[in-house]
């Protein structure tokens, strides 16, 4: 068969949906120079302003937000490639918050964003948040505030706000915010869908940043694998542990894959896909149960060095574990998965599958010539 | 070294997603219509020589064969999701899986234009069914052991040794035999072995069942003694049989079949829990959030195979990943279920077909050990 005619075929039928070349080259290179100069790892990690303002100046900060707001008009794809990155270099900066969270609440709302640190959270009625990831460092703290039957978004400044700092299992700032409830009720209202949606975009980031820190055990046990010799021969050698990089590295590609799903459906439709619960869901659950497999079988195979606070491994598994409870524990998102699946059916499980609803999509054939 | 070892994700176009549905209302009426009963496992147990030729009449075989050997000339990602939606209904797809996925591949790329001239139509049309030959008695993982020996004769070959695990051998037409056409040499196992085009009814073949654990037969042992081989039935190049019988191993791997074997108890465990019959249970969404990103690892494969890409070890996790899933679906299911406490005799059905079919899931197609072994090859570690 002529490739050309392949070619042609395979556009009809398939889009691939990768990120900026350009765009990730530029980012490897940051990174790996970020990882080739920090100090070595500390069991408390604190926000690296160099770090943030070098990404700052290459409009990374604020890659998915509109060029009219400042910000450099990047999609989900892109901004899914910038957090796994950044991930994996265990780079400590709230990309996620400020940009795909934040910046995106702001804009949503109609408020004005100065560019300042951002981080964001959903306080409960008393206007309290727990876990609030970098408050303590942020200029102003975007709240995302369910009010009865609306939702508000209120960019609150820091001096108006009480922390209590905490830190999470990745030793990273993780405070408890109080707000005043008057700033949040003074709030811009939003539409439903945008409370609806910050769930899931919180999950589909979280989701993104440990795909990108277990492609980076992957690295890593790979070359721990290949230098370490025992019993005469480097230990990659044995059967035993060759299966174990075996199950890190499918698990790892089962959860890219399930994540860059999720991440295309958002991106080709806005998030306005009503797949998107599902696709999310999926990511999340596959990256959650893979991070189990990752983190035991690479603590496993790097042994007792990999649990010291020198090695880089920790900077990775323990946000992994971190992360993977936030915006929904992985319970919680199988017990979605389980409702939409049951209320499918056996006729529709399929459909849900494929399509990310359970409704029948003849509606949505195409009707091209 | 890369970290990346699956082809990155692509996204199903409008054009494919018409074909998927045109294919599913099409099997939607055949269920209705009572025409088949759905099942697990079906590639391999369910055999139905007149669905089949259906299927045929409908342009749904022989999809890759070009339009001159009486194909469809179309593409590896149109069949990809013709198969998907065959095998989520649990369709009786048996009869032609072998033919359909190998065989055709392998005489496009291998055979003379005789050969494609008399097997592609048929093979197309659903009437030609053909099996495959590789495992023997003493040769299961380690492919290059095999004994069965091919001598020269005057015009040909002939073939004598046995074959094993040879599915739908006593219902099919003719198989593909890898045999030692030349004395083994011990620092080149993989040289002196060459693929036959094997007539089933020719004299010399003698079949018989190899009952699976469940009392049903679909595998067999295929004896040849001395079978005569014409010279236009060796397929591709004498000697070079390994190198044939490994390169089309991605197509055979990463297929949605090594993914949705259980597909239809998961179905029915979706309908039960929401029924109350079964408990409400957060595994089902775990179990369903696998087959989900399986589906789209086993398409972005499709999709690089489709462009000619390097795909084996992404295969390979395909398959180590979905044949443990499919599996895990049925023993989950029976971890659910409690005896006693409701009749459903379709699930039951299906769970006891799935649990007695689930070892062969990870032995069928190279075994998962031997995978996670072209998996750490490909990482650079063998």
């Amino acid at each position: 068969m002529p490739a050309q005619q392949d070619a042609t075929g395979a556009d009809r039928l398939a889009a691939p949906t990768n990120p900026d070349p350009d765009l990730v080259e530029v980012l490897r290179d940051l990174f790996a120079d970020y990882r080739a100069t920090r100090a070595t790892p500390t069991a408390v990690v604190d926000l690296d302003r160099g770090l943030w303002q070098r990404l700052e100046d290459l409009g990374m900060t604020r890659l998915t937000g509109s060029e009219s707001a400042g910000g450099s008009g990047g999609g989900w794809v892109d901004a899914a490639a910038l957090l796994g990155l950044a991930a994996a270099a265990a780079a400590p900066v709230p990309l996620a918050e400020h940009d795909l969270l934040g910046g995106w609440l702001l804009e949503a709302a109609g408020l004005p964003n100065d560019g300042g640190l951002r981080t964001v959270c959903r306080p409960d009625p008393s206007g309290v948040a727990l876990n609030v990831t970098w408050a303590r460092d942020a200029s102003r703290v975007v709240a995302l505030w369910e009010d009865r039957d609306e939702w508000r978004v209120a960019d609150v400044p820091a001096e108006r706000i009480g922390i209590e700092e905490r830190r999470n299992l990745a030793g990273e700032p993780s405070d408890t915010v109080e707000f005043d409830v008057d700033d949040l009720e003074a709030g811009a209202l939003v539409p439903h869908e945008i409370g609806e949606q910050f769930h899931l975009r919180g999950a589909l980031a979280r989701s993104a940043q440990v795909v990108g820190a277990m492609e980076r055990i992957l690295e890593i046990v790979l070359v721990h694998v290949r230098e370490r010799h025992q019993f005469g021969r480097p230990i990659g050698r044995f059967q035993a542990v060759q299966h174990l990089v075996a199950d890190i590295a499918s698990e790892t590609a089962l959860a890219r894959a399930a994540t860059d799903a999720a991440v295309a459906r958002a991106a080709a439709s806005d998030w306005r896909d009503p797949g998107m619960l599902f696709a999310v869901g999926v990511a999340k659950s596959c990256v959650g149960h893979a991070a189990s497999v990752v983190v035991r079988s690479s603590h496993q195979v790097l042994g007792a060095i990999g649990t010291t606070l020198e090695h880089e491994l920790h900077t990775l598994t323990k946000p992994i574990l971190a992360r993977r409870s936030e915006y929904g524990s992985l319970q919680d998102w199988d017990e979605t998965l389980t409702t939409l699946a049951s209320s499918a059916g056996h006729d529709r499980l399929w459909t849900l599958i494929t399509t990310g609803r359970a409704k029948p999509s003849h509606d949505h054939r195409s009707h091209a010539p | 070294m890369s970290a990346r070892l699956v082809p990155p994700g692509a996204r199903e176009l409008p054009a494919l997603t018409d074909l998927r549905l045109e294919v599913r209302d099409f099997l939607a009426d055949q269920v209705a219509a009572g025409a088949f009963v759905p099942h697990v496992d079906t590639w391999l147990t369910r055999w139905d020589r007149d669905f089949t030729r259906e299927l045929g009449r409908r342009g749904w075989l022989g999809m890759v064969v070009p339009t001159q050997y009486g194909g469809q000339g179309r593409t590896y990602l149109e069949r990809f999701v013709v198969t998907e939606e065959l095998l989520v209904v649990g369709a009786p797809v048996a009869a032609h899986w072998v033919a359909e996925r190998q065989i055709g591949p392998s005489l496009l790329r291998y055979g003379t234009e005789e050969q494609k001239q008399a097997f592609l139509p048929g093979i197309s049309r659903g009437e030609v069914v053909f099996g495959i030959g590789m495992s023997e008695p003493d040769s299961g993982s380690d492919l290059a052991s095999v004994r069965t020996r091919a001598e020269r004769v005057d015009g040909g070959w002939r073939l004598t040794g046995t074959k094993v695990w040879t599915s739908g051998a006593h219902e099919a037409d003719a198989f593909f035999a890898l045999a030692r056409s030349a004395p083994l040499d011990p620092d080149d196992r993989h040289a002196g072995l060459t693929q036959f085009i094997v007539d089933l009814r020719a004299p010399g073949v003698t079949i018989r069942p190899i009952v699976s654990m469940g009392g049903d037969h679909h595998f067999n042992e295929v004896h040849l003694d001395g079978v005569f081989i014409p010279d236009e039935r060796v397929l591709g190049e004498v000697g070079q049989g390994w190198s044939q019988v490994t390169s089309e191993l991605a197509y055979e791997r990463s297929g949605p079949e090594r993914v949705l074997s259980t597909f239809q108890l998961l179905a029915a465990a979706a309908q039960a829990m929401d029924d109350g019959r079964l408990p409400f249970d957060p595994g089902l969404g775990r179990h369903v959030a696998r087959v989900a990103a399986l589906h789209h690892m086993s398409f972005a494969v499709s999709a690089a195979l489709e462009q000619h890409e390097d795909a084996d070890t992404a295969a390979a996790v395909v398959k180590v990943l979905g044949t443990t899933e499919e599996g895990d679906i049925a023993d989950y299911v029976d971890t659910l279920t409690a005896t006693g406490w409701a009749l459903d005799e379709h699930l039951d059905t299906l769970l006891h077909a799935a649990v007695l079919q689930r070892p062969g899931f990870t032995l069928r197609g190279g075994t998962n050990e031997i995978l996670r072994g072209v998996i750490a090859r490909g990482l650079g570690l063998r």
